[in-house]
């Protein structure tokens, strides 16, 4: 059994997404789209899959890529797929971009590109699920948290699907009826299988282990988490499938996405009972920064839940969907992500530059690469300006959102420098910073050193 | 003469990702004369064949679905559980010598478990042997240990939360 290795791309995978993230909420704080234009306006359309996929995606399969192997204890399949995934993704998503612009109106080719963006997303995203798949298929069989990315990936297989028929449609290359009432109809269910399956069912698996690591906390596989497991499996076969069957038979999707919310509800009721449960029984009681921002951000997914019963119960979901998706995307997933994305870019450079000479020389700790006091300031300014352009949104007033979105900004600008200054071992001082054996790391690919 | 088999099940360790050699030839030495081991693996487990026909078995495998393997390891002539007599094995089939160190890491936050090791290792002779009580499945610090030419065996304990490696200083470097 080989243990595993560093994935060369992961920080290739990790500065792109960063970047999307930084052109979103630039995008935001200067009108273009949500919330200075409707949610179903192209430019929101485009914002919308800048982030989704930019952004969120990109930093998931960075991090799948170097972690699924330490979930199974198995090697990746391919650790040469990587590459041509990020290059299929990246292209394939400025073509969807343009795409959403020619359909705003600005100038372009005669013919959609949009079909061709989603062509290339499919093939990039089938190359990520394949190499991923093929791992979790050797393993057999799977520890829970594995589980729940399987699930996430059979997800995005969905999501991609639904989301390469509207295209082929928007673009004009399918009249097939079927595919024509998908694109009337199935958008929730697109988005639900993309922030819900994909993004948020896969965080949940990994978060299971990584709190469990990071807090020394017992991990979770009692009923709890099999509960979680297996409601919140139901719950996206209810919606999806369930979805795309009622929109093909003449209904619409209404009843699939009740049914599909009320199984969802109990996921995350027994998830949550899992998490307080991590944090209470950690054998670590001071916790590092990452591991208290991911609190944090698990609040906010407490909030969105709650959000989503109330604008629900009242009738206002419709009104406020864009609000209650700001704060899912904002406040839990980006939350999570830069809260994980602080410990894993300064755990993978340390092992980088660090381990081939522990024991041998004097090195730094993984704890010296970062400055903690530092980057808690931008954290808590990034939270606190999200759950501000919320409020404002749920107040219906764009314009300050807006403002939110600006203070947003600095704050991820400033952990994405954070973030170069480890990969640049800036705060590492003293003769302990490049003892010999040992060299700078690269800050967009990790270089390893075999034997 | 019908040969009496003691079964032994190794699925579940190399389904945890463990190593279960040493639970093989400790179920092996402790057969009785004339007992023969029927032994229950995910893989068909050729090199087993080489070992265990030094000590005199010889062997009949079949696929008994899943992928899964069920070998019939038979005494021979000569008596069973005689590792004296047995041929030398090669560096990593043999016995081990006793761990002259031994470390719980199961309380330490990650990495401090693979940084104590490896300090260990770079402080112990070659041949030796460490043993480590860890939390989890040390995967970064398997690779460091290879190219150190340090030789491992590790295995969840019974338990399902304790995970036991053995390192042996530059046990891999004969075997290379």
């Amino acid at each position: 059994m080989p243990g595993v290795t560093l994935s060369r791309w992961t920080m290739s995978y990790f500065a792109l997404a960063m970047a999307c993230l930084i052109a979103a909420l630039a995008l935001i704080v200067f009108g273009f789209g949500y919330p200075a234009m409707g949610v179903a306006a192209p430019q929101t359309l485009a914002l919308v899959h800048l982030i989704a996929i930019g952004w969120l995606s990109l930093l998931l399969c960075g991090a799948l890529f170097q972690f699924v192997p330490v979930l199974i204890a198995r090697p990746l399949h391919s650790d040469s797929l990587p590459l041509a995934t990020l290059i299929f993704l990246g292209a394939g998503l400025v073509l969807l971009l343009c795409g959403f612009l020619h359909l705003a109106g600005l100038p372009g080719p005669a013919w959609s590109v949009l079909p061709w963006g989603g062509a290339l997303l499919a093939f990039g995203f089938c190359l990520a699920i394949y190499n991923l798949g093929r791992t979790l298929w050797a393993a057999r069989p799977l520890a829970l948290p594995a589980r729940f990315v399987t699930v996430g990936l059979a997800s995005l297989a969905a999501t991609v699907l639904l989301g390469w028929a509207f295209t082929l449609v928007l673009g004009g290359v399918s009249a097939s009826p079927l595919l024509a009432e998908l694109t009337v109809g199935a958008l929730p269910l697109h988005a639900i299988a993309g922030l819900g399956g994909w993004l948020t069912f896969t965080a949940m698996g990994v978060s299971y282990r990584l709190l469990a690591m990071f807090m020394l906390a017992p991990e979770r596989d009692g009923r709890s988490t099999r509960a979680a497991l297996w409601l919140g499996a139901a719950a996206l076969t209810v919606a999806i499938a369930g979805g795309v069957a009622a929109i093909w038979v003449g209904f619409g999707p209404a009843w699939a996405l009740a049914a599909g919310g009320l199984l969802a509800l109990g996921a995350l009721g027994n998830y949550g009972h899992d998490i307080v449960q991590l944090y209470q029984r950690r054998k670590r009681r001071v916790i590092e920064l990452n591991s208290r921002m991911a609190g944090v951000a698990l609040a906010h997914l407490a909030a969105a839940t709650l959000l989503a019963i109330v604008l629900t119960v009242t009738g206002t979901l419709g009104h406020y969907v864009g609000a209650l998706v700001f704060l899912t995307v904002f406040g839990w997933l980006t939350g999570l992500g830069m809260a994980k994305l602080f410990k894993i870019v300064a755990f993978l450079t340390w092992l980088e530059c660090y381990g081939p000479v522990l024991g041998k020389v004097d090195a730094p700790r993984v704890q010296d690469l970062v400055v903690e006091r530092r980057a808690a300031r931008w954290f808590w300014l990034y939270f606190a300006a999200t759950d501000c352009a919320v409020l404002a949104l749920l107040a219906d007033q764009p314009a300050l959102a807006r403002i939110g979105a600006a203070a947003m900004l600095l704050a991820t600008g400033a952990i994405g420098h954070e973030l170069i200054r480890i990969r640049r071992l800036a705060d590492v001082r003293g003769a302990v910073r490049l003892p010999p054996g040992t060299r700078q790391p690269h800050l967009l690919v990790s270089l390893v050193q075999h034997a | 003469m019908t040969t009496a088999f003691v079964d032994l099940d190794v699925r579940p360790t190399l389904r945890a990702g463990g190593e279960p050699f040493g639970e093989i030839i400790g179920a092996v030495n402790a057969l009785a004369p004339g007992q023969g081991l029927r032994l229950l693996a995910t893989f068909k487990p050729l090199p087993l064949f080489q070992v265990l026909g030094s000590k005199g078995f010889t062997h009949e495998a079949r696929e008994i679905g899943g992928g899964d393997w069920e070998v019939l390891f038979t005494p021979g002539d000569a008596p069973a559980a005689q590792p004296q007599n047995a041929p030398a094995a090669a560096p990593s089939t043999d016995e081990w010598p006793a761990a002259v160190r031994e470390m719980d890491n199961r309380d330490l936050d990650p990495p401090e478990p693979m940084v104590r090791i490896l300090a260990a290792t770079e402080a112990m002779q070659a041949g030796e042997v460490l043993c480590a009580l860890l939390c989890r499945e040390p995967m970064f610090l398997l690779p460091e240990l290879a190219k150190r030419g340090h030789a491992w065996r590790g295995a969840f304990e019974p338990d399902g939360t304790t995970y036991r490696i053995l390192i042996r200083i530059d046990g891999a470097k004969g075997a290379a």
